[in-house]
């Protein structure tokens, strides 16, 4: 049997993957056939997502929600009109990733399930309060991201689950921001934050700075009609500083991660703010 | 000033022609090594070492070479105990009896297909004995280190290197008295600078292909800077003479040094000897990044002296330099970066020492600029912390102190062309520069404009060519230099077109081959077009005296009054009378004199070293070269709130002498300087112990097209008197200065002075917050 | 050999049977089953961009695409692009910009420049530099070959001009 199998269903998927414990599925193979081609992990077979018509689009739901295909790549993502105010920041986060042409391979199913702590999505989608639509043998679910990313790269995914989608609350007013710090572009993230404004208040997530990009709804609530006080933002920084649980690595420091994220979450909330 | 030629170019030179090659790369049909395939090639796959420093006690390859697909594996016992190497000759085709980094060859196997040559050699089982490891030139010297060669002594060594324990070689330059000067300075400078190494990162990974004739003879096609090096090496370390050695070059994707010496052809050639079958052997990126070469980390104590008008008064440079597992090009690195530490400036009392340090790290070598990046960072900041001091414009420091045309360098050599004075005006004007003014910068951001200049040689050591004049009239140009897509093909044939005053395309270039080329030690040291250049039109030079007495005997005229004409006539000076080359090449082939072949080689001959002025200690190279100068200013923006900081605009002059080919001179001072602004940027290979973490292009940065600015690329001739139409070298001219320029700009922008390379966020919002406004 | 196959690819506007792993990627195959070899390894990461080749028009890495997963698509490779207005244009500012110099990144530059070319009326310096951000070049600083891509559109435009009025 053929290494590659490109079934064209989800359950049809699911099936193969559960019959075979040893295969992989795969959606844009962005980053499953680098690893692949460094010797970093085997499979029986790569189950390709990309014929599951089911899996594509992203739409806008009755109730206002937006719903995100498993396997729309980060070109339609970052150009889709419907990620909009504090939705908007995922339309930056995409058009981030890597460059013009991994792009158009890469997915946000992919890119989730891989859940590097460094990539641009994840912090975004935190920020959103996206939920992880999981397709398995069980049937789907859905799970709150916070929820779903348990480790360092190890996540709420169990054996012959894929991610099929992305759940997010309807689009607020906003605005929202993505900010980023690479070494180059399309690098992943040294440091980055989302920031999206939420009535008197903020949501922010950071990214690369743990297993998990880093949240404190207790401080955003302290946060909440205070944002034009230096004092407060500089308490709600520490909040996510206490909560960071960064690495050194070649993109920067531990120390040095430390001292960015409240300049950069205090620019982010600058940014929403419009300088309040 | 009198050239080689003085003839005003009108033909070829000074024109920028297309590379000859360009259609056949734009259309993806240039063949690089890993495009070559030979029937029955076997494909290589190599097993590192695990240990930076160990005794290999056993091998045991049995399970290995039954896997499927292997047809023969080599260790250290399949190799003889030849060893290589450029300036000291320490360096085995393949670990032999010891390993000195991780990651070094240890074994290599070839089979049917490159999957079953990878899956077999994780099956070869090497016995260690673990051996204390040198992961720092200062462990490397202190009394008790573990040595790396214990033979160093007995090594053949080209120069006098003072080699001892893990001492590689020392270089001590002296030029007026240092110690008894500072008396007389008003201001004085000094600091420590670091810089971390670089990956040369060409985007064709280095590789070889190896096929054995039934005679026994070898033809070896690699990546490569010289077939010549290639073969040299390749004998050396396998003892092969080296008539029985045949190396030739397809097209190379680029060489910034890591191609000069040897990567996988010795390894390569072992393994189509051991198996009678032709090898190919690519390496991967990882292996690339892990067992070719590197620029070499410096370490560097610099104090820098002047009077109340700034004129400088001395300069004292104390180098350490890491050179890794093996010598190679280091040596050479260390005395080069000693001769041009004091920068291009009149200083009477210079001193400069340093040291090189054998280390269990991957071998650091030949990286364009060749040492002169890393000591430009600390003299040239140091220039403008003087003019700081003493309110002076970095302009007007550097104009006050520049050498000029007739002066000694450090050391000795003499400069005959200088357009250094030239390029700085070029730079000032074209990036509105203007004491204390900067542009504005964008909220949240500093900004700031620096300037360092430089100087580069090109030259050394021999060079030839061969210029057939083919029966139809036209011309078969033979150099042995490898272009490595700089365009040197295209130069040389400009040049040789120039000489015999024919149109480019009436010249063919042949690709090199040590069996049939003349001599060329390599596209290196900026001196393909000055060293090669001038070996081109000297035999263009004796083509023509070739053809003019053919002619004669068929024009019936003296030579003295016959001349040559555009589109490559022999004419009767003062007539309509003339011959085209056709025709006195058809007739040569018949007439007395034979066919018209011209050649010529030569070394640069100028001595480096002037005892009557200096002493020098421990120099690597007797004879260097001429030299060029060129001029940087950088704009920069820091954001304040992370530290990056960013080139907005780059404004380079270089003096060239005269541009052969003005574009490819351009694109040469262009990617120098992006290349440069990586360096001093990001670029950095990290290692954790032993281990280098950042093999990859994931992990280890170069700039892109989104991250580079507008470089305005300025071209300043001010013709070489004894070069090929005036001209002299630009590879490496455009790099020197950046680190520099961009220090001093975010110093301009941010206050601080940065005293590490690569300048990262981190350590520039570090300056920000600490050094803080200073300025 | 093992794990080898017959499958058939739709490579240039031709159907290549080829016998090889399903598993191999994409550039593996054209490079050594077909000798399509314009398309380069440099990294294997999908980080320099030399291996760029269309997959139903749109650009993506040769090296982090799986053959088996092509089947039933149409790849097309720089060689398959020798007719292409818009790539002919840029081989033709390519050779004369100075953009070319190793050229081991130029194959891909080229299908990547296209696709921008292609999609965009009149890309800026800027959008120009983005596009390219994911194609490396060691050699030329880049700015050569933004200047190139900047001339095949001027050349493009004035082509259609030209053809429009000689329409008209």
């Amino acid at each position: 049997m053929s290494f590659v199998v490109s079934p064209t269903s989800v359950d049809e998927a699911i099936a193969f993957l559960v019959d075979n414990p040893e295969a992989r599925p795969m959606s844009g193979g962005a980053s499953l056939v680098a690893m692949k081609n460094a010797r970093l992990i085997e499979a029986s077979h790569f189950v390709s997502l990309a014929r599951i018509d089911s899996l594509r689009g992203i739409r806008r739901n009755a109730d206002g929600s937006v719903t995100i295909g498993g396997m729309v790549p980060h070109r339609d993502t970052a150009a889709c009109d419907l990620l909009d105010g504090d939705l908007r920041m995922i339309r930056q986060a995409a058009g981030q990733i890597a460059n013009r042409v991994v792009r158009n391979m890469g997915t946000i199913g992919g890119a989730v399930a891989n859940a590097d702590p460094a990539a641009d999505y994840l912090p975004v989608l935190v920020c959103a309060d996206a939920q992880v639509e999981i397709t398995g043998p069980g049937g789907k679910r859905l799970l709150p991201i916070r929820d779903y990313l348990v480790d360092w790269y190890e996540t709420a995914l169990e054996p012959a689950e894929i991610v099929t989608g992305i759940a997010l609350p309807p689009a607020g007013s906003g605005p929202s921001v993505y900010r980023k710090l690479a070494r180059t572009p399309g690098d992943f993230a040294t440091v980055s934050v989302a920031c999206a404004r939420d009535g008197d208040g903020v949501r922010v997530a950071v990214g690369a700075c743990g297993p998990a990009p880093l949240r404190a709804p207790e401080a955003e609530r302290a946060l909440a009609g205070q944002l034009d006080d230096p004092a407060a933002v500089a308490a709600f920084c520490e909040a996510l500083v206490a909560l960071a649980d960064p690495v050194d690595d070649v993109r920067g420091s531990a120390e040095y991660r430390l001292t960015l994220i409240p300049r950069m979450v205090a620019a982010a909330i600058r940014d929403v703010t419009g300088g309040l | 000033m009198s050239t080689a030629f003085d003839i005003p170019a009108g033909t070829a030179v000074g024109k920028s022609t297309p590379k000859l090659e360009n259609r056949e790369k734009v259309t993806g049909r240039a063949e690089y090594i890993d495009d070559l395939y030979r029937p029955g090639m076997l494909h290589a796959a190599i097993l590192g070492s695990p240990y930076p420093h160990a005794r290999i006690l056993s091998y045991d390859v049995s399970e290995a070479l039954a896997a499927p697909g292997v047809v023969g594996v080599i260790t250290g016992d399949d190799v003889p105990d030849g060893r290589m190497g450029a300036f000291i000759k320490d360096e085995h085709a393949l670990a032999k009896g010891k390993v000195l980094y991780l990651g070094e060859p240890v074994a290599a196997i070839a089979a049917e297909t490159l999957e079953q040559a990878r899956a077999a050699v994780n099956l070869i089982i090497v016995d260690y004995e673990e051996l204390p490891a040198v992961l720092s030139p200062e462990e490397g010297l202190a009394p008790d280190a573990p040595i790396l060669h214990e033979k160093l002594k007995d090594y053949i060594k080209v120069f006098d290197a003072g080699s001892e324990g893990n001492l590689c070689s020392r270089t001590e330059l002296t030029e007026g008295n240092v110690d008894a000067a500072w008396d007389r300075c008003a201001v004085i400078v000094e600091d420590e600078f670091e810089t971390e190494p670089q990956a040369h990162v060409s985007l064709e990974p280095c590789g070889a292909l190896a096929e054995v004739d039934a005679q026994g003879r070898v033809t070896l096609w690699s990546a490569n800077q010289s077939v010549f090096r290639v073969q040299a090496n390749v004998c050396e370390s396998l003892q092969i003479p080296m008539s029985k050695l045949r190396s030739l070059t397809p097209r190379v994707g680029a060489g910034f040094g890591n191609k000069m010496e040897p990567h996988i052809q010795p390894i390569t050639v072992a393994l189509a000897m051991k198996t009678g079958r032709p090898v190919k052997c690519i390496l991967t990126r990882e292996e690339d990044f892990e067992i070719v070469r590197a620029r070499h980390p410096f370490k560097i104590r610099m104090k820098t002296g002047a009077d109340a008008q700034g004129r400088l008064i001395a300069r004292d440079c104390e180098v350490l330099l890491d050179c890794g597992a093996f010598a190679d090009d280091s040596p050479g690195v260390l005395g080069y970066a000693l001769l041009m530490s004091g920068g291009p400036y009149r200083i009477p009392n210079q001193r400069a020492r340093g040291k090189l340090v054998y280390t269990n790290k991957l071998r650091f070598g030949a990286y364009r600029g060749f040492g002169n990046p890393q000591v430009s960072f600390a003299g040239e900041q140091q220039i403008d912390e003087i003019a700081q001091k003493l309110g002076l414009d970095p302009i007007e420091i550097r104009r006050r102190n520049m050498l000029h045309e007739g002066d000694g360098w450090f050391v000795g050599p003499k400069i005959a062309s200088n357009g250094l004075a030239r390029c700085i005006d070029a730079v000032e004007a074209a990036s509105g520069w203007r004491k204390g003014l900067q542009p504005p910068a964008t909220p949240g951001t500093r900004r700031g404009k620096g300037i360092a200049v430089s100087a580069h040689i090109s030259g050394l050591l021999g060079t030839g060519a061969i210029v057939r004049m083919l029966e139809d009239g036209t011309i078969a140009l033979n150099t042995g230099a490898t272009d490595i897509g700089q365009g040197s093909d295209t130069v040389l044939a400009q040049i040789c077109a120039e000489a015999l005053k024919l149109p480019v395309e009436m010249v063919s270039v042949a690709s090199p081959d040590t069996d049939g080329s003349p001599y060329n030690w390599g596209t290196t040291a900026s001196r393909v077009t000055y060293t090669t250049g001038r070996a081109v039109a000297g035999a263009a030079r004796e083509v023509l005296r070739q053809a003019m007495e053919h002619a004669s005997e068929m024009l019936d005229t003296p030579v003295e009054d016959l001349e040559l004409r555009e589109g490559g006539r022999i004419a009767v000076k003062g007539s309509n009378e003339d011959l085209p080359f056709a025709a006195i090449s058809g007739r040569a082939h018949w007439a007395k004199g034979g066919p018209i072949v011209g050649h010529h080689t030569l070394v640069f001959d100028e001595p480096t070293h002037d005892p009557k002025r200096s002493i020098a200690l421990g120099l690597p190279f007797p004879q260097i070269g001429v030299f060029s100068f060129g001029a940087l200013i950088v704009d920069v923006e820091v954001d304040e709130v992370t530290g990056q900081t960013r080139v907005v605009e780059a404004w380079s002059a270089v003096d060239v002498g005269r541009a052969i080919n003005p574009r490819l001179v351009e694109v040469q001072i262009e990617g120098g300087f992006v290349q440069g602004m990586g360096f001093a940027l990001y670029e950095a290979m990290v290692w954790d112990g032993p281990r280098l973490v950042n093999p990859s292009l994931m992990d280890y940065k170069i700039p892109t097209s989104a991250d580079t600015p507008h470089v305005h690329s300025i071209i300043v001739e001010d013709p070489e008197p004894n070069g090929p139409f005036g001209a002299k070298g630009a590879g490496e001219i455009g790099l020197n200065p950046v680190p520099a320029a961009i220090a001093n700009a975010l110093s301009a922008a941010i206050g601080g002075r940065a005293r590490k390379v690569p300048m990262t966020p981190e350590r520039v919002l570090n300056q920000l917050l600490e050094g803080g406004d200073a300025a | 050999m093992a794990g080898k196959e017959v499958f058939a690819l739709r490579i240039n506007g031709r159907e290549r049977e080829v016998f090889a792993r399903s598993d191999a990627t994409l550039l593996e195959v054209l490079r050594d089953d077909l000798a399509l070899r314009a398309a380069k390894r440099g990294c294997n990461q999908g980080v320099c961009g030399a291996c760029t080749v269309l997959l139903d028009g749109v650009p993506v890495r040769g090296c982090l695409t799986l053959a088996g997963a092509c089947t039933g698509r149409e790849v097309t490779t720089l060689e398959g692009l020798a007719e292409d207005p818009i790539t002919r244009a840029l081989q033709e500012t390519m050779i004369v910009s100075g953009g070319v110099q190793c050229g081991f990144c130029t194959s891909g530059m080229l299908v990547t420049a296209r696709d921008l070319v292609a999609q965009t009326v009149t890309p800026t310096e800027g959008d120009i530099r983005k596009a390219l951000s994911g194609n490396l070049c060691r050699c030329t600083g880049y700015v050569r070959i933004v200047e190139a891509v900047t001339d095949a559109v001027v050349a493009l435009s004035q082509a259609n001009t030209d053809t429009r009025e000689a329409i008209q």
